[in-house]
């Protein structure tokens, strides 16, 4: 068992440390507080291949292992946690089953404009009445002629506002809807096609959380991923991986919440000493690097199994949710390290607190989390 | 056009750990990283590349673990990579180093331009570029920040005791490249390439055809006699009063601190 990184590895997320300092850094709080989308940022990402980091090398992408991307998902997170998060959707939950399920045609179709950062990808299966029981969907793509006629009624897209190529999931089959629970590609213009209101969210402010509502909106066939009834497995792939992103996303914010504590506590004096000094303040700076060293881990090893062919939905449900809850619980201690100026919007910290939070609720939220861990316990044999 | 840009590892900022025995620095691959001064002279290549083609060769002396910044060189855009090592190039000092770095570009073939970073991060001598240039017997200049080529000869120009200096120096010749311009960030593809598709050449003291006499503390004539770490004092002043009042402190103490004339 070795558990350093390669020089690659290394190599890859001093890369994304430096962008995310020069490019990232300076926008991070405006864009918070306008709720703003930061085009610029996307622009010089894309040719570095932030948006394709796993895509298949023909379609543009740079073919990174899931260490790699979790390590620059972290980076990233660290500085601009709604960038992270839009670069986590766009790479795990569209690009990568669009890589594992689409066919030749839709791969080259759509591949390389999103590897580009070209076009933005969302992954659409909440609505009003379903979300954590995803079979509870009431879209419909109906069949007609060459297309689905697709009835939606999508909420808290990630990525929604901007994004032109999207994942809905609709059953073909109203009587049945586990039977016709599909996915289908639906790019952003097609007449039908509407971007709702955006979200206004607590935190991930600058990523245009948005609903998305398609009605009657003719779709070809061809843009079918996978086969009818496939889209809960589709769904589930995307989520595994997903959720591995969204766990080093979580890591991300709890570290920046640790850094921003460790120089707080070292430059603030109480007492007549930095409150680094008071034994008070070292013990929850050491719970959270302790916590947050244990989240990483169970973050990497995710990675490492699902490069590894394993079995991923248990280790990346527990990745997602002990991250999350670690980065929920880092922050919180971060606040109280800076006091009364945690709560306030002048220190990064106060921003960390917010974007945390969703951690422990999309892309599965804790509770999932744990019936997919306990299913798989339950599942196991005595070894 | 052969450029060689010759490269260095250095340790990270707050890494830097001594040897208390052999008062050389302590090198680990997780803290180690390219010379920040180095990436100027390669985004210099790069440039000269770009508009007269030619090939770029990374040079660096140093252990194994090197191979690191090598492969950062060719992520930057590199195409080819050369470690000069061997255990007994330890504890060179700077003139031989230059001399293990003559060799090994002796060794690449005909050069037409080396260039250095102007200094590197950690020890911090900015003697390694004129003193290869002199291993080399080529000219030099240090401090470049614009260079043009023109038929046999370059034309640099670099900023002296307030004038600019443009000079001509026939070719072959070597640059210390000033850190003026912003670096552009190698991206995914670039880092994943300069892993897969290149192999480093790797050669040791028999390969150059060294004199062993010339490399290693034996071929140092510099060492570090004592090292004693400086502590550095800290302290925390409020400036209490208006806005006017305080800018009106500020000012007198960073006049009484010889801190602005």
């Amino acid at each position: 068992m070795d558990f350093t990184l390669s020089m690659r590895q290394k190599q890859i997320r001093r890369m994304a440390r430096q962008f995310a300092k020069a490019e990232l850094a300076p926008l991070a709080q405006e864009i918070d507080q306008e709720g703003r989308f930061p085009w610029e940022a996307v622009e010089k990402m894309g040719p570095l291949n932030f948006f394709g980091m796993q895509a298949p090398r023909r379609y543009g992408g740079a073919e990174l292992d899931s260490i790699s991307y979790c390590l620059v998902i972290e980076e990233i997170s660290r500085v601009c946690a709604a960038m992270g998060l839009t670069i986590a959707v766009h790479n795990s939950v569209v690009v990568y089953p669009l890589s594992q399920f689409g066919n030749e045609e839709q791969k080259s179709k759509f591949l390389p404009s999103l590897a580009a950062g070209e076009k933005i990808g969302a992954f659409c299966l909440t609505e009003p009445n379903a979300g954590s029981d995803a079979m509870a969907i009431e879209s419909t793509a109906i069949s007609e002629g060459d297309s689905y006629v697709v009835n939606a009624n999508k909420i808290f897209v990630t990525n929604g506002g901007v994004a032109d190529t999207l994942i809905i999931f609709a059953s073909v089959n109203p009587d049945d809807v586990k039977k016709g629970f599909s996915a289908i590609l639906v790019e952003r213009g097609t007449p039908g096609f509407e971007v709702g209101l955006l979200e206004n969210n607590c935190g991930m402010r600058a990523n245009p959380v948005s609903s998305i509502v398609l009605t009657d909106c003719r779709v070809p066939k061809a843009n079918l991923l996978g086969q009818e009834g496939d889209g809960f497995k589709i769904a589930l792939t995307a989520l595994d991986t997903g959720r591995i992103g969204i766990a080093a996303q979580a890591v991300g914010i709890g570290q920046a919440a640790l850094d921003a504590s460790l120089k707080y506590a070292k430059e603030r004096i109480q007492f007549r000493v930095p409150l680094a000094r008071h034994q008070a303040i070292q013990m929850m700076l050491a719970d959270m690097g302790t916590m947050l060293e244990a989240a990483r881990l169970l973050t990497l090893q995710a990675a490492h199994i699902k490069d590894e062919g394993g079995e991923l939905s248990g280790p990346s449900a527990m990745a997602k949710l002990f991250a999350g809850r670690t980065a929920s619980k880092v922050v919180s201690m971060g606040v109280q390290i800076h006091g009364g100026y945690g709560y306030s919007k002048d220190y990064p910290i106060e921003r960390y607190f917010r974007d945390a939070r969703v951690t422990e609720i999309y892309e599965g939220t804790n509770e999932i989390q744990q019936i997919v861990i306990a299913r798989e316990l339950l599942k196991r044999g005595e070894e | 056009m052969n450029i060689i840009v010759c490269i260095k590892q250095v340790i990270t900022g707050d890494q830097v750990k001594i040897d208390p025995h052999t008062h050389s620095l302590v090198r680990s691959a997780e803290f180690s990283h390219i010379n920040p001064f180095d990436l100027f002279a390669l985004d210099m290549a790069v440039q000269l590349k770009k508009m007269h083609s030619g090939v770029i060769t990374a040079v660096t002396m140093g252990p194994k673990i090197s191979e690191e910044v090598l492969r950062e060189a060719l992520a930057f855009g590199a195409d080819r990579a050369v470690l000069l090592s061997d255990p007994r190039f330890a504890a060179s000092d700077t003139l031989a180093t230059s001399y293990v770095l003559g060799m090994g570009i002796r060794k690449i073939g005909k050069i037409d331009l080396t260039l250095c970073g102007m200094r590197t991060t950690d020890s911090d001598t900015a003697q390694v570029g004129p003193q290869l240039a002199e291993e080399l017997d080529i000219p030099h200049v240090t401090g470049v920040e614009k260079l043009e080529i023109k038929k046999n000869l370059f034309r640099v120009e670099r900023t002296s005791d307030g004038f600019r200096e443009i000079l001509e120096v026939f070719a072959p010749a070597l640059f210390t490249i000033s850190p003026k311009t912003v670096l552009r960030i190698p991206s995914f593809i670039e880092i994943q390439d300069a892993f897969t598709q290149y192999s480093i050449d790797c050669w040791n003291l028999e390969d150059l055809n060294a004199d062993p006499a010339k490399v290693g503390s034996a071929g140092s004539c510099t060492w570090v006699e004592e090292l004693i770490p400086i502590a550095q004092k800290k302290s925390c002043a409020f400036i209490e009063g208006e806005t006017q009042q305080q800018a009106k402190s500020l000012f007198s103490k960073l006049i009484e601190k010889n801190l602005l004339f």
